[in-house]
């Protein structure tokens, strides 16, 4: 029973994690037509920061080399790390966004993702390199006793409640005037820069926010496996990320959930738990690797907009005074033929 | 035309102000010194050959390109090299040749994005939530007004990117509409349109000059709509001013009907 609890609650952390990054990625791409193609940039980012900010200060001798390591409690170190993660957007933003869209934009967030990946495995002074960090303190550890089972339920509860905050703080920014401008934006920069709006300013605000979701997601993720090292933040995982908002439908919250569910959850984690086979240990996680672009590839010939599209956004029309009365008598006098014949 | 912004009191209010622009790209010059003025509450033409440099001085006007040296100026204040964003927030609002409406988003939503103030800061969505809802009351009911004007009140809950060509432009005019503009900059709003519609995009265009007093400049190929609607047409070709009146005096000018049949303008023009 409790290696089947166990089990569930990692499952539901990284469930939830990837639904975070997903979201962060939704904002970004869904709301606004970024394309992020450094997602898992920002998840390293958030999570080494935290990490280095919450960790005691690297021992002499002891062959392990960090920044900082300022012992700090974790939920600073935890906003640290997070704003780490939208500080990196906003400089990526400020090189990426100013000039360049779609596929150069694309371009730029790979190039940059790649150089901070080779900067912080070879620079073994920042982060201990390919190394990476290990023994990150959890969060709430010393608290009170925990027993592992405890812990994890606790550590799946919290993760549970940010997400929902997430959930709910994303879609309130999609029904906002803010997010209908950086649908706008989405669809044509051009005419909402005519329009007089700042789209600058417009696609830089989804960048630093989905980038402090991704941070948080991250943040999450070494506090959880207390370890963090380069191997687990290559292209691929970036991938995996897009392939779930893909999949699940880009616009659309509840489909970048489903989506995070099949793709993170059904063929990224549970796939981990299937036999190895001796002779070629790589098969399997190849082969995970397959799958998802399949599913990608599939979604996005036979449905494009994903599982669960777009919403349709309607507004409340009445009471509104009198027009309701002359669009009334408008439509009575004949006008309700459109536009051309 | 330089005259009459220096003129401290003048007689005829001048909303917009192209003086000597030139822009390049390359070897050629695509706005080569033009000059020309639009009086405040009018509809001016702007007409021209293939190549005469209306799209270039659209794109300048509007900000999508930066002039290689001269003036715009709106309302007087100086407009040229500004970004895109800061000459639309001033209330020059341009059109597009091709139909460029929000595909992904409803008919009402298109009109809604479109106007000014709509309350799109970070700090009320995270904190004041009910700026928005507020002004988005105002703002359906306005929209909902155009859009009965406009003849799409039945697509208002559609998307944009189901609609017919004829329907677009008519969502491009509505939408510019919710933007306020003090200057609306249309370019080519009747290419691609049948008859009966050019008719009717005519009539709003007049309607909105007449009920909103929004000075419009029109840059258009159709030359029997023109004549029908402006008071006034500015003929450029080969990047600058050739010619500027009514209609039925251009016709009688011998620069412009050879500049649309052919010949050397620049004999003409003197340049």
């Amino acid at each position: 029973m409790d290696i089947i609890l166990g089990y569930v609650t990692t499952i539901l952390v990284f469930f939830f994690t990837y639904n975070i990054f997903t979201l962060g990625l939704n904002i970004q791409f869904g709301y606004t037509g970024i394309l992020n193609f450094t997602v898992i940039t920002f998840m390293a980012i958030g999570g080494y920061v935290a990490g280095v900010l919450a960790m005691p200060k690297a021992a002499a001798g002891s062959g392990i080399y960090y920044i900082l390591g300022l012992n700090l409690p974790w939920p600073i170190a935890a906003l640290g790390g997070v704003l780490a993660a939208g500080l990196l957007g906003y400089l990526i933003g400020q090189i990426a966004l100013k000039r360049l869209r779609s596929d150069y934009l694309a371009i730029v967030t790979l190039a940059t993702g790649t150089l901070l990946y080779g900067l912080i495995g070879n620079g073994t002074s920042i982060f201990d390199g390919w190394q990476g960090l290990f023994n990150v303190p959890q969060p709430f550890a010393g608290f009170r006793t925990w027993t592992p089972l405890g812990y994890s339920i606790f550590f799946t509860i919290m993760t549970g409640v940010l997400f929902v905050l997430l959930w709910l703080f994303a879609n309130r920014i999609y029904k906002s005037p803010l997010g209908r401008v950086m649908r706008a934006v989405r669809d044509d920069q051009d005419v909402v820069e005519a329009f007089g709006k700042n789209t600058f300013k417009v696609r830089m605000t989804a960048m630093v926010i989905g980038s402090m979701y991704v941070g948080i997601g991250g943040v999450l993720t070494i506090a959880y496996i207390t370890a963090l090292s380069p191997a687990g933040w290559t292209t691929g995982e970036t991938f995996v990320v897009w392939a779930a908002l893909l999949v699940g439908g880009r616009g659309n919250n509840f489909g970048a959930i489903v989506g995070s569910f099949l793709v993170a959850v059904v063929f990224n984690e549970a796939t981990r738990y299937l036999p190895q086979i001796p002779a070629h240990p790589n098969l399997i996680p190849d082969i995970r690797y397959v799958l998802i672009g399949l599913a990608v590839i599939l979604s996005v010939y036979f449905r494009p907009q994903g599982m669960f599209p777009e919403k349709k956004n309607t507004f409340l029309e009445v009471p509104l005074g009198d027009s309701s009365k002359a669009i009334e008598e408008h439509l009575a006098g004949g006008l309700s033929k459109v536009g051309e014949q | 035309m330089t005259m009459i912004s220096k003129d401290p009191s003048p007689v005829v209010k001048v909303a917009l102000e192209v003086d000597s622009l030139k822009k390049s790209f390359g070897g050629v010059a695509a706005v080569d010194g033009a000059s020309f003025s639009v009086e405040k509450g009018t509809i001016t033409g702007l007409i021209g050959p293939n190549g005469a440099g209306k799209s270039t001085m659209v794109n300048l006007i509007s900000g999508a390109l930066s002039p290689d040296s001269g003036h715009i100026r709106l309302d007087g204040q100086e407009i040229g090299g500004l970004e895109p964003h800061e000459i639309g927030a001033r209330g020059l609002i341009r059109t597009f040749q091709i139909s460029r409406e929000y595909p992904d988003m409803t008919v009402m939503e298109n009109l809604i994005v479109s106007a000014s103030n709509q309350g799109e800061k970070l700090f009320n969505v995270c904190f004041r939530p009910s700026v928005g809802k507020k002004r988005d009351r105002e703002l359906v009911e306005r929209a909902l007004h155009t859009l009965v004007t406009f003849g799409l009140y039945p697509l208002r809950n559609e998307y944009a990117r189901n609609l017919s060509g004829g329907q677009k432009r008519l969502l491009e005019l509505s939408r510019a509409v919710m933007a306020d503009p003090k200057v609306l900059l249309l370019d080519e709003p009747m290419a691609g349109v049948n008859p009966a519609l050019i008719e009717k995009l005519g009539e709003h265009i007049v309607e909105l000059n007449k009920d909103l007093g929004t000075t419009f400049v029109l840059v258009e190929h159709n030359l029997e709509i023109v004549e029908k609607i402006c008071s006034k047409v500015i003929v450029v070709a080969l990047g600058t001013t050739l010619a500027v009146g009514t209609m039925a005096e251009l016709r009688k000018n011998k620069a412009v009907v050879e500049a649309y049949l052919g010949g050397d303008v620049r004999e003409r023009v003197g340049s």
